[in-house]
């Protein structure tokens, strides 16, 4: 077992274990590494295979040992580099071929031809008893969680089956496929870091961004002002002065505010260019609102375009959206860009309360 | 309970003195003889313009099909019989009749070297851990 024994002070959070893409993959591991991977003291159930967490694998291999209970087989799967047991439990079908008689009267029924299900449904028993029942020497591949239990490892199958491989094309594709597997993912050290260090100014803009239309999507606000979506960005600031250097973080608190503040000015910034938010009035009073949840603006918008329609000028192209525009900030508020009636036109249109003629004019009927 | 490990060997290792006894093998190779009476089948294999045989005992694994001729693959523990050299007792035999060895050969070299590349590269890692 010289398997990199991990400090338990070297694991990663377990928060950041699903930023690893293999932690979710079934691991096309060898057996050996299977067997030497260090079991995480903070979850058990969850092994590391250099620094990589992993749960669930996926192993393909001889079985050299065999035992059958009622309710599961025990294979001893044997890849060439290990041997481990696998827990296969049966499942319902496998098990009712105690009384295989059950469905003997109706076999006669259907045979004249067409489709009898409980003919297919035999067939298809007898094909999964035939996959899942191996014998000494034949192949299985097997899926599934690794657990330790009285000590040993072994693999609890959530899929298994017997592999056709009479002139061993499967086993060697994957003794080709394994090593690069392996140079590939396995044994890249994993980036986990919750931010990169390099541009973490312009993600976490974007973040921020993202973060408050998520918001948005999830809430249905249609006003508020900057210190209520404020709070939302503290994650994000937070988490960077700790990765730069977690022991000046007393010196980082104030600037830690301002870097709020300016981040969530900026994110406000774009989130107006791109017209998901507007403000109604430019006042002292910062009140921004949510352009896709404003049904005053809808209705404003709507009200424009069904008035000036019937007006002989735009009544056979309809209105061009320069010209709604217009009547918007005339009418309704001075500071809608055209990005954010943008956003309200398309939605108008896929709820089919207006009309467009051509990409830029609309109309109602 | 488990049974060690079969490793791939190929045919002309087994014989080399390469493999210990009572080690796990797996060995490919032509089916050239077989002796039911004696439980007693060899393999055969070309590598390097030489025909290397290797002796499988197949007691565990009788009754089977026999064809002479047919590529094998057997899997078992290394028995030095008395005075007749190297033989494999056999878990595991298996006709693989129509494999295509140049491939499986390569596989099987393959995974060698990804594991002598991994082992290179831990005890290059294991020298400076040790060194601080």
């Amino acid at each position: 077992m010289q398997a990199a024994t991990m400090d338990p002070a070297e694991e990663t959070p377990s928060m950041l274990w699903g930023l690893d893409p293999i932690f979710s993959a079934f691991a096309r591991l060898y057996v050996r590494d299977i067997l030497q991977m260090t079991e995480s003291t903070q979850v058990p159930g969850i092994y590391f295979y250099n620094s990589h967490p992993i749960y669930k694998v996926d192993v393909l291999g001889t079985v050299v040992y065999k035992r059958e209970r009622d309710d599961f087989f025990c294979y001893g799967v044997d890849d060439g580099t290990g041997v481990i047991n696998c827990l296969c439990w049966k499942n319902d079908l496998l098990k009712e071929e105690a009384n295989p008689t059950k469905s003997g009267g109706k076999h006669s029924d259907g045979a004249k031809g067409g489709f009898n299900p409980a003919t297919e449904l035999e067939k298809l028993r007898q094909a999964q008893q035939s996959r899942c029942h191996l014998d000494i020497g034949e192949l299985l591949r097997v899926r599934g969680p690794v657990k330790t239990s009285r000590q040993q490892r072994e693999i609890m199958a959530s899929t298994y089956y017997k592999v056709n491989d009479p002139v061993m094309a499967v086993q060697i594709a994957w003794m080709m496929e394994v090593p690069q597997l392996y140079r590939q993912c396995y044994d890249k050290p994993p980036q986990l870091q919750p931010t990169a260090t390099g541009d973490s100014g312009i993600s976490s803009l974007s973040k921020a961004t993202n973060t408050i239309k998520d918001f948005f999507k999830q809430q249905s606000v249609s006003r508020f002002r900057p210190y209520d979506v404020q709070d939302l960005l503290q994650p994000l600031i937070s988490s960077q002065p700790q990765t730069a250097s977690a022991n000046q973080e007393p010196v980082a608190g104030p600037s830690a505010c301002q870097q709020l503040r300016q981040l969530l000015k900026e994110a406000l910034q774009i989130l107006q260019d791109e017209g998901i938010v507007y403000r109604k009035v430019k006042s002292q009073d910062e009140v921004y609102h949510v352009t896709a949840h404003d049904t005053d603006l809808r209705i404003a918008v709507k009200d424009i375009i069904r008035e000036d329609s019937k007006r002989e000028k735009y009544a056979e192209k309809g209105c061009h959206i320069l010209h709604i525009l217009s009547a918007v900030r005339q009418r309704y508020s001075l500071n809608v860009n055209k990005a954010a009636l943008e956003l309200i036109l398309k939605s108008l249109e896929c709820n089919s309360d207006i009309v467009s003629t051509s990409d830029s004019h609309y109309t109602v009927f | 309970m488990l049974p060690a490990a079969a490793v791939f060997h190929f045919p002309w290792e087994v014989n080399s003195g390469a493999v210990q006894e009572g080690e796990s093998v797996r060995v490919f190779g032509r089916l050239v003889c077989y002796q039911p009476e004696q439980s007693r089948a060899t393999l055969s294999a070309q590598h390097a313009a030489k025909e290397h045989h290797v002796a499988v005992h197949t007691l565990f694994v009788e009754p089977f099909h026999s064809i002479i001729g047919a590529q094998y693959l057997v899997l078992g523990e290394i028995e030095n019989a008395d005075g007749d050299g190297v033989m494999v007792r056999a878990r595991v035999l298996n006709c693989v009749d129509g494999v295509n060895v140049a491939l499986l050969q390569k596989a099987i070299t393959e995974q060698r070297s990804f594991f002598g590349e991994r082992e290179c590269k831990q005890g290059d890692a294991a020298l400076p851990a040790h060194a601080t």
